[in-house]
């Protein structure tokens, strides 16, 4: 068990830095999830904290000790890959083992720490088949058995659903999330799924190129989205943003008036309101508009509702009864309301 | 459907011809001399079935020359392997891409060059009074070394001259087989603490079982045909000491006697040994 800590970090391909400053402490037992859209660091980093990639400035330290110059064997971690990386000319069981007999284990501890970890993953029929014979769910969990046995100080997961289908992904998420529960070793998780971020992670970190746009547990980084990259990209059906203006108190833009909840300069603002925050109402409602779109979720029903040049989605629940080309109005919490700065893109706290 | 089946025939078919022409009527020709007693030097020859076959084996030379056979295709094909792999191997992990570029291009040259060229060059470097080779040792302790005159030094000397053409190139063809692997398995053994040999000796060449094995295939057959070689560099000198079996045959069928029909008999010999060998070899390997 151990904390990893990554002070000033920095990265440079040639003459182009992909990250700077980049600082982040990670406690025992901590699952971390660094979630972020495509090229945005998040795989060099933990590819750094692995020791496959050059840390170009910066310390990293891995239980208190500086680990920028050691060999990816020597630092305790064991890393889960998003194309499983087996060693194909193995059985399952050589790849399981291979890392402890690299490391002189005696052979009949490695049987004794075999057990256990195939029994945990559901691996024991498998155990002299070879990769290719095993579905991408079977190889998966045989990549993550390998990384499992060495009982390694970090694990380090790159992805590792990425390949799988929708409903594969899914028990295997709840799956990783059991297996952390019960060994509690310090986890970082690199996804571009929120949906994997918010049900595994103790704390998000959102990164955007090449740095932290926002760390937080889940609840505070929906909740309390600290910039409207991160608004934007949490949360589905995305969140609606609308520019307005405030004068006197109220939010406005063309037909639309929301009373402000806090005292606020006059001058431009970015209203932000979750799909999820609306309700149909019977009064004149901060916001009428005509149906465009009517979509059937299932659960809900997702409502595009446009006002002159304002689009707004909304979420209903399925039995809401609304027809295309109707007008209706919708009301919306003062609390369910996220103001950022047009310019810079920070979120306004809310004084209460 | 009946296209379909009979479309594989229409492609194979013509060259199945020229192959059958060009390959199989020499052997059966062959085959129906060694069963006689043809000499060069006479129009007429009568049938005297395995008589050659029993002769050859009374005779020291040819098995002498079937032992120097033997020891050529180990020697040689070790050497390249070892070679191709060990160059290879220090290229992808030492050299950046573009000195492996570089590389690679000086590393082909050899193989280019028509191996009656590449021993003429090489016999000349050895050679004790002018060598390029020996220059050094002459100069250094006065002696001239005749490397090709002594019969180790011999079969290494133009084992080494083998090793120049065909290792260099099967280093080339390694580095892009290790080059064409996937890389996260070797990063995946770097976590599983394999040391950097480790990584090559326990992932990346059993990955590459399959092209390697053809590789030496390749080459065990290449080695066969080194009359060419052995021909220019030492004559299968000094004395006998590197005459290989088509070394053999060849002078006892057309420099020192014209037994045409003797020297068939040892072609369809070492015809025979080869094709039992390989396919022995082939699927030992493959299993």
């Amino acid at each position: 068990m151990a904390t990893v800590e990554c002070r000033d970090i920095r990265k440079v391909y040639g003459a182009l830095e992909v990250m700077r400053d980049f600082n982040l402490k990670v406690d025992d037992h901590e699952f971390v999830v660094f979630l972020g859209p495509s090229g945005c660091g998040k795989s060099t980093m933990l590819r750094m904290i692995a020791g496959l990639e050059e840390i170009t400035g910066g310390e990293l330290l891995i239980g208190g000790q500086r680990m920028n110059d050691r060999d990816p064997g020597d630092r305790g971690i064991a890393m889960v890959f998003q194309n499983y990386a087996l060693y194909p000319h193995m059985s399952v069981r050589e790849n399981i083992t291979f890392g402890l007999e690299r490391s002189g284990v005696p052979k009949a501890e490695i049987e004794g720490r075999l057990a256990p970890v195939v029994e945990s993953l559901g691996l024991g029929v498998y155990l002299s088949r070879k990769p290719t014979e095993l579905s991408g769910g079977q190889q998966q969990r045989v990549a993550i058995a390998r990384a499992m046995i060495k009982t390694p100080e970090v694990f380090l997961f790159d992805e590792p659903l990425s390949n799988l289908d929708a409903k594969l992904r899914g028990s295997l998420r709840v799956e990783i999330a059991r297996l952390h529960r019960s060994l509690k070793t310090t986890s970082i998780y690199v996804t571009h799924d929120q949906l994997e971020a918010m049900t595994l992670a103790d704390r998000i970190v959102l990164m955007k190129d090449g740095r932290i746009e926002q760390m937080g547990t889940p609840e505070e980084i929906y909740q309390t989205p600290a910039t409207l990259f991160a608004a934007g990209f949490i949360g589905t059906p995305n969140m609606n943003f609308i520019p307005m203006e405030v004068s006197d108190g109220v939010l406005g833009a063309d037909e639309i008036r929301i009373p402000a909840c806090l005292a606020l300069d006059t001058g431009p603002v970015t209203v932000g309101i979750r799909p999820g925050a609306f309700r149909v109402t019977g009064e004149p409602g901060a916001f009428r508009g005509r149906v465009e779109r009517n979509e059937f979720h299932g659960e809900t029903r997702l409502v595009t509702v446009r006002n002159g040049s304002h689009e707004i989605n909304v979420a209903l629940p399925a039995s809401t009864v609304v027809r295309e080309g109707e007008v209706i109005a919708l009301d919306v919490a003062v609390e369910d309301l996220h103001l950022f700065e047009p310019q810079s893109g920070k979120r306004i706290q809310h004084v209460q | 459907m009946r296209r379909g089946r009979s479309l594989p025939y229409v492609f194979l078919g013509p060259t199945l011809g020229i192959l059958v022409v060009l390959a199989l009527v020499p052997t059966i020709y062959a085959i129906n001399i060694s069963l006689q007693n043809r000499t060069l030097s006479q129009p007429t020859a009568d049938y005297v079935w395995f008589a050659n076959y029993v002769a050859l084996f009374s005779d020291a030379r040819f098995l002498n020359a079937l032992w120097v056979s033997f020891k050529w295709e180990i020697i040689s094909v070790t050497a390249t392997m070892v070679t191709g792999l060990a160059l290879g191997i220090a290229m992808f992990e030492a050299a950046s891409p573009r000195v492996r570029n570089i590389l690679c291009v000086l590393f082909i040259i050899p193989v280019l060059l028509p191996r009656v060229c590449a021993a003429f060059v090489w016999k000349f470097s050895f050679h004790p009074l002018y060598g390029a080779l020996t220059w050094p040792v002459r100069e250094i302790t006065g002696s001239t070394p005749d490397i090709l005159s002594t019969p180790l030094g011999a079969l290494l000397a133009v084992a080494f001259v083998d090793v120049w053409q065909w290792g260099l190139f099967f280093a080339v063809i390694i580095l892009k087989l290790l080059e064409s692997l996937p890389p996260q398995p070797l990063e995946a053994a770097r976590i599983d603490r394999a040391s950097r040999f480790g990584v090559h000796r326990f992932v990346t060449l059993p990955m590459l079982k399959a092209p390697l094995i053809s590789l030496l295939l390749v080459k065990a057959i290449e080695s066969l045909r080194s009359f060419d070689l052995v021909y220019v560099m030492t004559r299968g000198g000094p004395g006998i000491s590197t005459e290989t079996l088509d070394m053999y045959a060849y002078s006892q069928g057309f420099i020192e006697s014209g037994k045409i029909s003797y020297a068939s008999s040892m072609a369809v010999i070492m015809m025979v040994l080869t094709i039992v060998t390989f396919t022995f070899t082939w699927k030992r390997l493959n299993r």
